[in-house]
């Protein structure tokens, strides 16, 4: 077992990089408690503990912003939670090697996306289907950058709503938040502006970890003695991740993150290449 | 909409809020009375109302400890996300009076009152 200091360090730092990077605390802390010695499905289970802790924070403040949209959120809540239940119960009965080669997979896949990322300008979708516009996904949210209002209308809700799923799943299996997915989703396939996107499934991650949560508890894998200082941590890094966030170079942040995920991300399918130790 | 965003804001403050309270207080008493920070024990597979009901029951019987301290917060913090499902679904069926919405967000209440009593 991790010491105490050392695990409460580990959670700051894994907060803030995982604030800073916009990736969320999980992609660090798992891999680090790992090493410290924590069996990955423990380490797993108090992760999405923590997430639902760092989700809610920072969520209250985008909402309160109305720059979430909850009607997105809530429709499509509905598949990440059913997602994060089939994930957590597959967690929970496979054997730690395929755990460790799926999370070193996720990491290298993220990888390949944070490289390949783009800026580019937001323009909304040119129609919105019928099924999207039956769900009444559409909104607007204060730019401040832009200083006026931005109308939006998201469009293949269908489509959306079943990858959703898919981030759902990994969200429970991994004990992450799978934020980046769920982003990636709101933006190139229902259509959503940048900073929609990005709050709204800060929204959903929460309650998507709660339901992994749910089964984690169910089968003994939540030590709260070790939970509590990691969700203190964890909370505290990445409330002054975002904080520096406004700072930093975009650049910067960008660069140290794919080393970061990298060095993780072949640790983790090296571990599980050697048999799960 | 402007007033469920407030609602469900203050909702999901106030439970993170409460929850790092109750395991800092946890952690500070265990070090002031053991002068070591770190608690470890596991719980038995418990489903979150089972886990109230044993909480409660012994915060009824006076045995406050720090490990109470730390499984209320964890409690708490379980229940944050919970709350504001409930609230959103009251709010579309009263408020907006939305059946879509209603029918939606009671659906995610209704598995996650399924899963929070798995055990």
């Amino acid at each position: 077992m991790p010491s105490f200091s050392l695990t409460l360090l580990t959670s700051i730092a894994a907060g803030f990089v995982g604030a800073m990077s916009g990736m969320g605390g999980g992609v660090v802390l798992i891999p680090v408690l790992t090493f410290l010695g924590l069996p990955i499905k423990k380490a797993i289970a108090i992760s999405i503990v923590s997430i639902i802790a760092t989700s809610s924070g920072s969520a209250s403040a985008y909402v309160r912003d109305h720059l979430t949209n909850l009607k997105v959120g809530m429709f499509l809540e509905m598949f990440t939670i059913v997602g994060a239940l089939v994930g957590a119960g597959v967690t929970v009965a496979v054997p730690q090697r395929w755990l460790f080669l799926a999370f070193g997979l996720v990491l290298m896949a993220s990888w390949v996306v944070l490289l390949d990322r783009q800026k580019e300008e937001w323009r909304p979708p040119p129609a919105q289907d019928a099924f999207s516009r039956w769900l009444e996904l559409e909104g607007s949210y204060p730019d401040q950058a832009l200083g006026r209002t931005v109308d939006y209308k998201a469009t293949h809700a269908a489509a959306g709503a079943s990858m959703m799923f898919g981030a759902g799943f990994i969200a429970g299996l991994l004990g992450i938040g799978a934020g980046a997915l769920k982003v990636l989703i709101h933006d190139l396939v229902m259509g959503l502006p940048p900073k929609v996107s990005t709050t709204t499934s800060n929204l959903i991650i929460g309650v998507t970890a709660l339901a992994g949560t749910s089964v984690f508890l169910a089968h003994g894998l939540i030590d709260p003695g070790l939970a509590a200082p990691i969700i203190l941590g964890v909370l505290g890094g990445s409330f002054l991740g975002t904080r520096l966030l406004v700072r930093l170079r975009n650049e910067a942040v960008r660069r140290f993150f794919l080393l970061v995920l990298a060095v993780l991300g072949l640790e983790m399918l090296w571990r599980g290449l050697r048999g799960g130790a | 909409m402007i007033a469920m965003d407030i609602l469900v804001g203050f909702i999901l403050l106030i439970g993170v809020l409460v929850c790092a309270a109750f395991l800092m207080a946890g952690i500070l008493w265990q070090w002031i009375a053991t002068g070591s920070p770190g608690l470890h024990y596991t719980l038995a597979g418990t489903n979150l109302f089972h886990f109230w009901v044993t909480e409660l029951r012994q915060l009824a019987a006076g045995e406050l400890r720090p490990t109470l301290l730390i499984n209320l917060g964890i409690a708490l913090l379980m229940m944050t996300p919970y709350v504001r499902v409930l609230a959103s679904t009251v709010y579309f069926a009263l408020a907006e009076r939305n059946l879509k919405y209603t029918l939606f967000t009671g659906f995610v209440l209704a598995v996650l009152t399924y899963s929070l009593f798995l055990r």
